[in-house]
């Protein structure tokens, strides 16, 4: 993890996910050992749209504690995340406004929610360590293109798979894996159990997300029969 | 009940109404590196079980490949299959519908970056 810049300037290029309004809340962030992140970093590496801008970022005024400065969003993204924000679901922290672009494109105002944005930083600046380290997780984690793309085409049988078709099947898949994992952690608050994810809790989340319609109905069963 | 966990699989696409063109061999832990961060990143271990991260990729290849057949049932009526034939399937869920159109918006504008980034190269390597 590169501690001389803020952990999240490399990340926030591509990964502006808002984190999704936990229903378990701190309880299961104590007590976690700091992730292994040099390997976390290594998905960004992967994304050839994304890395190149960040790594050039010029910021020898982070070293303060002070994010403030690395949030900068284009005035493109400000035009559309404006729309986005404004009829986003409620229950997530708009925090799309972090992204870091090189400074010598020009320096852009932030996005359209600066309350928001101060908000987030706020929480932000209270984590603890191993909150920190997790929140870092959620942010640069992603499944890789390539894998997706090999997937869709195996799928689909066309070649033709566009690289925006990639990218959203991607975000949706990781929503998705957020969707199953907490609603696991879910089950294990009500069931008391504590430690890892097991797979019955997964089955759980599965069945349940299944009853409240999130999950695609499939023309034929492939597992749990 | 199968234990779609267990044990090296090549899972072929059975029940698809497209016929592929070849058998599909799946491999196990395609996914698996990038799920363990992410796993931990919504709240898991920083260490999940393995089998919970062969039982959740198995689940959200499924989740794709149900998504990419219905995606492609719709957009064979236009003719092939394109990003918005995705964004109609999940325009019921507005956090994952809000989540694609911003990373599309993104993508867009970091080409516009780099596109400008390249002509300011271009410029300087001329003049110089």
């Amino acid at each position: 993890m590169k501690q001389s810049k803020d952990p999240f300037e490399a990340a926030l290029e591509e990964q502006e996910e808002s984190p999704p309004d936990s229903p378990i809340g701190q309880d299961e962030l104590d007590s976690q050992t700091q992730n292994q992140t040099p390997a976390g970093h290594h998905t960004l590496v992967d994304d050839d749209d994304y890395d190149e801008i960040g790594t050039n970022v010029d910021n020898p005024s982070h070293q303060s504690s002070n994010p403030t400065p690395m949030l900068l969003t284009p005035s493109v993204n400000a035009n559309v995340a404006s729309a986005a924000a404004a009829s986003k679901n409620k229950e997530y922290d708009d925090d799309e406004e972090e992204e870091n672009v090189d400074v010598e494109l020009g320096k852009f105002p932030s996005s359209a929610d600066p309350a928001k944005m101060a908000k987030m930083q706020a929480i932000l600046s209270q984590f603890t360590e191993d909150q920190m380290s997790r929140y870092e997780s959620f942010r640069r984690s992603a499944l890789q293109k390539s894998n997706m793309r090999r997937l869709l085409v195996s799928i689909t049988g066309s070649q033709k798979i566009s690289l925006p078709m990639t990218i959203v099947v991607c975000g949706i898949a990781k929503m998705y894996v957020g969707e199953l994992v907490e609603t696991a952690r879910m089950v294990m608050t009500e069931r008391k159990e504590s430690g890892p994810i097991r797979p019955c809790h997964i089955r759980e989340a599965y069945r349940r997300l299944k009853l409240e319609g999130k999950v695609p109905k499939k023309s034929v069963q492939r597992l749990f029969h | 009940m199968s234990n779609p966990s267990t044990g090296t699989s090549s899972k072929s696409k059975v029940g698809s109404s497209q016929p592929s063109e070849t058998s599909f061999k799946r491999k196990r832990g395609v996914f698996q590196k990038d799920l363990q961060h992410m796993m931990y990143g919504f709240g898991d271990d920083p260490n999940p079980l393995p089998e919970t991260v062969s039982l959740v990729e198995d689940i959200v290849v499924e989740y794709v490949t149900d998504l990419a057949h219905k995606a492609q049932d719709i957009g064979s009526k236009r003719g092939k299959l394109s990003v918005e034939d995705f964004l109609y399937l999940i325009r019921k869920d507005l956090p994952k519908l809000n989540r694609c159109t911003e990373l599309l918006s993104m993508q867009e504008e970091l080409k516009q970056a780099r596109k400008a980034f390249e002509v300011d190269e271009e410029k300087l390597g001329t003049t110089e």
